[in-house]
């Protein structure tokens, strides 16, 4: 028999303060399937924040020290399209100057996914055991389909979860006005995108809006919220997890 | 506006263009119908991605010997008696201009489309020098009477509603027009017609120019390029210095891709090969030939970071997809070139300072990068001008200490832990119903729209003693 | 000439600073263009029913009107029925002698005033009056000197005897051509492009080349197509059968 595989968790910093309940879906649904999931102390972020807005020295030294809190893992997984991109694409870049650290830094890269990504491609997961019931929609977050080039996992674990109607949302593909810091320094800007992303949403007549990045979700599950609408915005972990909307 | 930098700030000038409800429309439906016309394009084009490559890689390796192929060019130009100047800022390009139409007589000037005249400011420049100069391109002339700045790359009147021109043209041209785009249309035609026919100079751009032939391409749909190259007695193009490509053989590639990046067509209705001056045995053409090569910043970046923005074939089609060019406009942007590519433009144009709040006019979203026909990187450019913002301490004060006290709490994990446990305590005041609203500050500008989550009860970190 | 050598100067020292993003190439040249166009020629022999199919549906696509006659006599007909469709009063042509054929009678019967331009007559007297010729005139007559199927293009090359202003000022324009100057691909009009250019002052006796497809056309006014800005609003090709 084979041995069980072993997930490291990389949280996110807007996963361990916002949206625990993210993590622990995670978690239930990992055992679920046979994995083995441990977390390792001390992770705060992955330094996306940092770098974005061009603090790329400080971004560094947050790359360094996550490289080194993840050097055991045999896999890494992370329920966020954008710090995964952030790991696998910028890390070595950000720590070229250092060969060892680089090093490091690509082995961490080949060893982490986003969640969507490592349940398809590590576990060959097609179907779930939770159920859901009702219309739910998916957004593309842009670093999980541009940086990381995944549409499909997410659509198919969705449509493998009894009960779920997945419904394409129009213009899955367009950003929902987050961009990190953009949301505060263009809040104008930015909530007028989220108007035109939340009226493709609310057209769909879904329950549901998933996603696979907490700052997508903090966008749009604030407009929704904000507008009193009755679809909650949701991490595809809770949708997996057969946990529905609080 | 565009000398030096401007007085607005990037809040307010987007604001301004939020609240604009006609321009929010004209800017959905036109965006989107570029957006549909492109894909079908390339939908229909399995060899499109493989023309992207190659398109890029010719850019790439002209750039690499960009010297020996402006050198190639201008000899050839010259042995077809064309006569080529060198302008290394806006203002000699403008002067060479300016030179020229005053030892020439030339009282009216009839101009092609062209971004890099714009980026000059040659039409004021001409006006004061006493030349008339007249946009022929619909849309161009359209600003020009409206006393504007183009607000897209490839379609400079798309803000404005055929009402307003059927009112701009009633009022400059005298007449009654009804609100009609093609009755509108036979009026430009009939009014710029005779302007062709009586000018003394035909100014344009260059889409490229081929080295080994000394070859200027104009890439049209209107027929105004053939006019301007074809009728008045002189003809000036101005041309980057990154526009000129090797051969002919180069030149059928990004043929094949630029009109299918900017209008899905697979090509413009007229593509036009202009070497040089008549030639002998020709009834018609012009006597001169004038080719300006501008540098204006260009060389600057060839071994520096905006280098592959140098690649820019200018077809439009990332300003069609940026989230924000498609909420904002091009006017907003405050410069001759807007959207993603045009924040790069402006920062080689003008130095870094320019784009101190442009360079965050960006959720980085990388739909701009999908769709350039020569897969320029913007975001990771746009990313690179942050960090240079930040080195040369052009970011404002006030950020930097928030981000470099960010960097602490990431640093520190006991910091970070506690921090959570603060934001828990601090944020009761404002916990309406689960949810955050109405926060001070810098998280005021994200309530003032959106609700936030609260700091969760437990972290997850805090709940893991459990689940483990 | 001031300007130039430190205008080069500078680039040359950019570009030394660095070896580039990636290694990159050019785009490959035929290295005996005429050998190469004289092999695309051939293989348009054969294949040039299925180009021209091409290139009538392209064509058709970008709102050309498509005619297709047995031999050059029959082409007169065919302009004077245009003509006549459209109220035309007066033409401008190329060269008979480029052409292979002089429409001036048959539309003179019509009553229609035609205007040959003639290669050598190049002084400036001929010059203004072939300008106030071309502005007056309705429809314009041309050769076509490449046809691309690909995208429904007309390749025109100017010079004696074939003004620029014959295809660009009239409100309809019609070209003729026959099988030999189809072509499928924007590559091969690229290999024609380089053999043009081997001595082109030998095989070109004008300065500008210009590449037409479909008609004149602006949808600068909230994004609603009309045709005919500039150009012209009609573009007509007849193709002649008979090799």
């Amino acid at each position: 028999m084979a041995a069980p595989v072993r997930a490291s968790l990389m949280i996110t910093c807007l996963g361990d303060v916002f949206f625990p309940e993210v993590g622990v879906a995670m978690v239930r649904l990992l055992r679920g399937l046979g994995v083995e999931v441990d977390f390792p102390e001390g992770q705060t972020c992955c330094g996306l924040p940092l770098f974005n807005s061009g603090y790329h020295h400080d971004a560094a030294l947050v790359a360094a020290r996550t490289v080194e809190l993840f050097e055991r893992a045999e896999h890494v997984v992370v329920p966020s399209g954008s710090c995964a991109w952030m790991v696998k694409t910028e890390y070595p870049g950000l720590l070229k100057h250092d060969p060892a650290r680089r090093a490091a830094a690509e082995s961490l890269a080949r060893r982490t996914r986003e969640l969507s990504q490592f349940l398809v491609e590590v576990l060959g997961v097609t179907r779930l055991d939770a159920r859901f019931e009702g219309k739910v929609t998916y957004h593309d977050s842009c670093h999980l389909l541009r940086g990381l080039g995944e549409s499909a996992a997410p659509r198919a674990l969705l449509r493998g979860v009894p009960g779920v109607e997945l419904v394409e949302l129009p213009g899955a593909d367009q950003c929902c006005g987050f961009g990190g810091s953009f949301s505060v320094r263009l809040p104008e800007v930015s909530s007028a995108i989220l108007d035109k992303k939340l009226a493709s949403v609310e057209a769909t007549g879904a329950r549901c809006l998933v996603a696979c990045d907490a700052g997508c979700l903090m966008q749009m599950g604030g407009g929704l919220s904000r507008r009193g609408s009755s679809v909650k915005a949701i991490h595809l972990a809770q949708v997996l997890a057969g946990e529905g909307p609080r | 506006m565009s000398e030096g930098l401007l007085r607005t700030t990037l809040p307010d000038r987007a604001g301004a263009a939020l609240r604009d409800t006609f321009l929010q429309q004209a800017l959905t439906i036109a965006t989107t119908k570029f957006i549909d016309l492109r894909r079908e394009s390339f939908e229909g084009f399995p060899q499109g991605e493989a023309l992207r490559d190659r398109a890029r890689a010719i850019k790439e390796a002209t750039l690499q010997h960009l010297d020996v192929h402006l050198e190639r060019l201008a000899d050839n130009v010259e042995r077809l008696g064309g006569t080529v100047h060198w302008a290394a800022t806006a203002e000699e390009a403008r002067e060479i201009v300016l030179r020229l139409a005053r030892d020439r007589g030339v009282r009216m000037a009839v101009k092609s489309k062209s971004m890099a005249t714009e980026e000059i400011d040659l039409n004021e420049a001409l006006e004061h020098a006493g030349v008339t100069p007249v946009e022929t391109d619909l849309g161009e002339y359209i600003i020009q009477l409206a006393h504007e700045k183009p607000s897209h790359i490839i379609a400079p009147a798309i803000h404005k509603t055929k009402g307003q021109v059927a009112e701009l043209f009633s009022r400059e041209l005298g007449g009654r027009f009804e609100a009609d785009p093609e009755v509108l249309t036979a009026v430009a035609r009939r009014a710029l017609r005779q302007k062709f026919l009586e000018a003394d100079m035909g100014i344009t751009g260059a889409n490229f120019a081929v080295a080994d032939t000394g070859t200027v391409v104009l890439v049209t749909n209107e027929g105004n390029g053939r006019m301007v190259t074809s009728l008045p007695r002189i003809h000036v193009a101005l041309m980057g210095i990154e526009k000129v490509i090797p051969s002919m053989s180069d030149l059928v590639v990004f043929l094949d891709i630029l009109a299918r990046s900017a209008t899905g067509q697979k090509l413009s209705s007229y593509t036009t090969l202009v070497r040089g001056p008549r030639r002998a045995g020709e009834l018609e053409g012009p006597e001169e030939f004038h080719l300006i090569l501008l540098d204006n910043g260009r060389a600057r970046q060839i071994a520096s970071t905006l280098r592959e923005a140098l690649y820019c074939l200018r077809c439009g089609a990332c300003l069609n997809v940026c989230p924000v060019y498609r909420q904002i406009g091009g006017h907003a942007y405050g410069y001759t070139y807007p959207g993603p590519i045009g924040i790069l433009l402006t920062a080689m144009l003008k130095g870094n300072e320019s784009v101190r709040e442009l360079a965050h006019a960006s959720s980085l979203c990388g739909a701009c990068k999908d769709v350039c026909p020569v897969r320029i990187d913007i975001p990771r450019m746009l990313v690179e001008l942050r960090e240079h913002l930040d080195r040369e301490k052009i970011a404002p004060w006030s950020e930097r200490v928030v981000f470099h006290a960010f960097r602490r709490l990431l640093l520190s994990p006991a910091a970070f832990r506690l921090s959570a446990r603060a934001g828990r305590w601090l944020q009761r005041p404002f916990v309406r119903a689960g949810r955050l609203r109405g926060l001070p500050l810098l998280l005021g500008r994200w309530t003032r729209t959106r609700d936030l989550p609260p700091v969760a009860a437990r972290t997850f970190r805090e709940l893991w003693k459990e689940l483990r | 000439m001031a300007g130039r050598a430190e205008f080069l100067e500078r680039i040359r020292r950019e570009v030394a600073k660095t070896p580039g993003l990636f290694g990159a190439s050019t785009a490959p040249r035929p290295p005996r263009p005429a050998a190469a166009a004289e092999a695309i020629r051939r293989e348009l022999a054969e294949r040039w029913p299925q180009a021209l199919d091409r290139f009538r549906q392209e064509f058709e696509r970008v709102a050309g009107v498509f005619h297709r006659v047995p031999d050059l006599a029959a082409v007169p007909d065919t302009i004077a029925a245009i003509a006549r469709e459209r109220g035309v009063r007066r033409l401008v042509t190329w060269d008979p002698a480029i052409l292979g054929f002089d429409a001036g009678a048959r539309l003179a019967a019509d009553g229609c005033a035609v205007v040959a331009a003639r290669a050598g007559q190049e002084d400036e007297a001929s010059r203004l009056r072939h300008r106030a010729d071309a502005a007056a005139a309705q429809l314009g007559v041309t050769g076509a000197d490449l046809v691309l199927a690909e995208t429904g293009t007309l390749i025109l090359l100017s010079g004696a005897g074939r003004p620029r202003s014959t295809s660009l000022l009239p409100d309809v324009h019609v070209a003729v051509f026959g099988r030999d100057r189809l072509l499928e691909s924007l590559e091969q009009v690229g290999v024609m492009l380089e053999d043009l250019h081997v001595d082109p002052d030998a095989a070109m006796s004008g300065a500008m080349i210009n590449f037409i497809t479909g008609p004149s056309r602006t949808a600068d006014i909230e994004l609603t197509l009309t045709r005919g800005v500039h150009g012209p609003k009609e573009v007509h090709a007849v193709f002649v059968e008979a090799p």
